[in-house]
C-alpha cells in the first residue's frame, strides 16, 4: 500500500475535533440550563419546605398555609390518569406490535395515536371540557383526570409498541414451538422481556402530565380547600403554582416555588425509582 | 396429485427411504415461500420413529426453512407460506380444518384445498413436536421456570414431580451439574452455551415425540457437544430426532438417516454409513468429502 495522504489524515483530525467541541459545546448548554433550572428551584424553594407544607390548604394571603389540598389532589388525578393510561396504552401497544400492526386499521391506530400524541395539551383540555364539563355543569377532578390519561394514553402506546418490537422474534418462536399461544407467549415471555422498557413507558407517561397545567384548568379548575372529591373541583400542583406564581403576595409566590421543586422532586424520584425497579435481572 | 415420494420427478434425485410403516412425520412435496420467492422445491423427507435423521447442505440450502415448516412455526409471519403435505403420524398438518377453510375463503383452487381436513389444534402439535433453534432464547426467567415452562402448558403437576421433571431435563441435557444450585436465578444469566443446552432441556421436558434440532451444537464447546451428542442417543430411545448440522462428523456419528439438501431441494436421502460412504450423486459426493464450492 502507498504511503498515508498526511494531509488528509490531518484534516480528518480537524473535523474530528470540531465535531467533538460542538457535541461537548451543546451538552455544557444542556445541562448548564438543567442546571440553572433546579439550582434556582433549589435556592427559592428549599427554605420554604416545613411540615406545614404537608399538612395545611393553601392560605388567604398574609397567613399560614400549606399545599397539601394541592399535593393531594396532584396524587390522586395523576394516579388515575396513569392507571387509565397505562392500562389503555400497554394493550394498545401490544395489539400494534404483537397482533394488528400491519392491517390497514393498525396503520390507522398507530397515525391517529402519533396525531394524539403531538396534540397540544390545551387542545386535550378544551376537548375533555367541551365532554365532560360543560354537559354536566361543573369542573371535577375526574375530568381532570381523563385530560391527564388522553395525554399519557399516546405515549404509552407508542413505548410500549417499540418495546415490544424490539423483543427478538425467535423469542416469540420458541415459546409458540413448545405448544404455547400467541397471546400467552406474549403475555409471560414478551412482556416480561420487555418489562424494563414498560416501565419507562410507564415514566415517560408521567412525566408528560406532572406538570401539566393547561388541560387541569379547563377541567379540574383548582379548589383552595382540600378534597378527595373526584366529582368536584380539585386543586393540583401545577394550578396552584399557576394561581401564586403571578399573584402579587410573596408568601404566595414562595409557596409557587415549593410546589414546582415538590414536582421536579417527584419526577426524579418516581424515575429513579422505576429505572432502580426495571434494571434487567433484578427480578428473582 | 403428483406425488413425487413414490415417483421421483427430478433425475438427479436419489431417495432411499427407511421402512414406510414406521414413518412419523413425513414432508412430501413441499414447496415454501418467503413471500413470493421460492425456498423449497418438492422437498421430501421421511423422518423414522426413534431414529435421528440428519440435515445437511451449504448455508442457504433451506435447512432451517425445511424445519420450520415441519411444526408450522413460519406462520407467525403472515407472507411466509407452504404447499405440500406434512404427515405427523399419518395426519397432514398442514391442513387442519382452519387452514382448509381459509384456503377455501381464498377461494384457493389448488387441489390441496379441497383434500379432506385434519381436526387437530396446531398448538398441541407443536407441543407435540418441540423445536431447539440456532440461537439460543431463554426466556426472561429462572432456570427452573425456563424448563418448567413448556411442561405447565399442558400438564398439572405437583410441586415434587416437577422437581424431578426439571432436574430430569437438565441432566439429560447435560446442565444440571452445572445449575443445580442455581435453579431459580435467571436463565439469562447463563452463557451461550449453556443457555443452548437450557433450551434443549426446556425441549425435552414435555416429552414432545419428535425433536427437531436446528445446528444446536454450533455454540457448544467439544466437550458440551460430545454431551449433547450422548443425549440425543439416549433420547432415540422415546424421541425421533431431526437435526440440522454442518458438523459433517457430528452427522456421521449420531444419525441413521441423512438427507443432503441443496439449493431448496433434497438431492439425496439415505441411511447414513451410505451418503457417506458411497454418495450417489456428484454434489453430494463433493460436499461430504469438503470439495464443495
Ligand atoms: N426471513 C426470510 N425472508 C426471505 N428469505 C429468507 C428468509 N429466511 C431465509 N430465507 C432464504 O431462504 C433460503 C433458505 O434459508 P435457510 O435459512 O433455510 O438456509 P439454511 O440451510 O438453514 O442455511 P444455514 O446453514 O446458513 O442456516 C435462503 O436462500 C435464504 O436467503
Ligand atoms: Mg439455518
Amino acid at each position: 500500500m502507498s504511503a498515508f495522504d498526511m494531509g488528509r489524515v490531518a484534516r480528518r483530525r480537524g473535523t474530528n475535533f470540531v465535531f467533538v467541541a460542538l457535541c461537548g459545546a451543546a451538552t455544557v448548554i444542556a445541562l448548564g440550563a438543567l442546571a440553572l433550572i433546579l439550582g434556582s428551584l433549589l435556592y427559592q424553594g428549599l427554605g420554604g419546605i416545613d411540615l406545614k407544607i404537608f399538612t395545611m390548604t393553601q392560605p388567604a394571603p398574609g397567613s399560614p398555609g400549606g399545599l397539601a389540598n394541592a399535593i393531594v389532589g396532584s396524587i390522586m388525578m395523576c394516579a388515575a390518569a396513569m392507571v387509565f393510561a397505562v392500562i389503555v396504552g400497554v394493550l394498545a401497544g401490544t395489539y400494534l406490535a404483537e397482533y394488528g400492526g400491519r392491517t390497514p386499521y393498525g396503520h390507522a391506530v398507530r397515525f391517529l395515536n402519533d396525531v394524539l400524541l403531538s396534540a397540544p395539551s390545551i387542545l386535550i383540555g378544551l376537548f375533555v371540557y367541551q365532554l365532560m364539563v360543560k354537559p354536566f355543569h361543573g369542573f371535577s377532578g375526574l375530568a381532570g383526570a381523563v385530560a391527564l390519561a388522553l395525554l399519557a394514553a399516546p405515549i404509552v402506546t407508542r413505548t410500549t409498541e417499540d418495546i415490544l418490537n424490539l423483543q427478538p422474534a425467535q423469542l416469540r418462536e420458541a415459546g409458540m414451538a413448545l405448544g404455547a399461544t400467541r397471546a400467552f407467549v406474549v403475555r409471560k415471555v414478551i412482556w416480561r422481556a420487555g418489562a424494563a422498557g414498560l416501565v419507562t413507558a410507564g415514566l415517560l407517561g408521567f412525566a408528560r402530565i406532572s406538570g401539566e397545567t393547561a388541560p387541569l384548568l379547563f377541567t379540574a379548575l383548582g379548589n383552595q380547600f382540600f378534597s378527595l372529591d373526584l366529582f368536584h373541583p380539585m386543586a393540583s400542583l401545577p394550578t396552584t403554582i399557576f394561581q401564586f406564581a403571578l399573584s402579587a403576595y410573596d408568601d404566595w409566590r414562595r409557596l409557587a416555588w415549593v410546589g414546582a421543586l415538590l414536582i421536579a422532586v417527584a419526577v426524579l424520584s418516581i424515575n429513579i425509582v422505576g429505572r432502580m425497579l426495571a434494571r434487567p435481572q433484578a427480578r428473582p | 396429485m403428483n406425488d413425487v415420494a413414490t415417483a421421483p420427478a427430478i433425475s438427479d434425485q436419489i431417495m432411499i427411504r427407511p421402512p414406510s410403516d414406521n414413518l412419523i412425520l413425513e414432508a412430501r412435496a413441499l414447496d415454501f415461500f418467503y413471500g413470493k420467492s421460492q425456498s423449497l422445491h418438492a422437498v421430501d423427507l421421511p423422518v423414522e420413529r426413534k431414529k435421528i435423521t440428519a440435515l445437511i447442505g451449504p448455508s442457504g440450502c433451506g435447512k432451517s426453512t425445511l424445519l420450520r415448516t415441519l411444526n408450522r412455526i413460519y406462520e407467525l409471519y403472515p407472507d411466509q407460506s407452504a404447499t405440500g403435505r406434512i404427515l405427523f403420524n399419518g395426519d397432514d398438518i398442514l391442513h387442519d380444518r382452519k387452514t382448509v377453510a381459509r384456503l377455501r375463503a381464498r377461494g384457493t383452487t389448488d387441489a390441496t384445498a379441497e383434500m379432506q381436513a385434519t381436526n387437530m389444534d396446531i398448538s398441541l402439535v407443536r407441543a407435540r413436536i418441540g423445536m431447539v433453534f440456532q440461537k439460543p432464547t431463554p426466556f426472561p426467567m429462572s432456570i427452573y421456570d425456563n424448563v418448567a415452562f413448556g411442561v405447565r402448558l399442558y400438564h398439572k403437576k405437583s410441586r415434587s414431580e416437577m422437581d424431578g421433571i426439571v432436574e430430569q431435563a437438565l441432566r439429560r441435557a447435560a446442565l444440571w451439574d452445572e445449575v443445580k444450585n442455581k435453579l431459580h436465578s435467571s436463565g439469562l444469566g447463563l452463557s451461550g452455551g449453556q443457555q443452548q443446552r437450557l433450551c434443549v432441556a426446556r425441549g425435552i421436558a414435555v416429552e414432545p415425540e419428535v425433536l427437531l434440532l436446528d445446528e444446536p451444537a454450533s455454540a457448544l464447546d467439544p466437550i458440551s457437544t460430545a454431551k449433547l451428542e450422548e443425549t440425543l442417543m439416549e433420547l432415540k430411545s422415546d424421541i425421533s430426532i431431526v437435526i440440522v448440522t454442518h458438523n459433517l462428523q457430528q452427522a456421521a456419528r449420531i444419525s441413521d438417516y441423512t438427507g443432503f439438501m441443496f439449493l431448496g431441494k433434497m438431492i439425496e436421502f439415505s441411511p447414513t454409513p451410505d451418503l457417506f460412504s458411497n454418495p450417489r450423486l456428484q454434489q453430494t459426493r463433493d460436499y461430504v468429502t469438503g470439495r464443495f464450492g
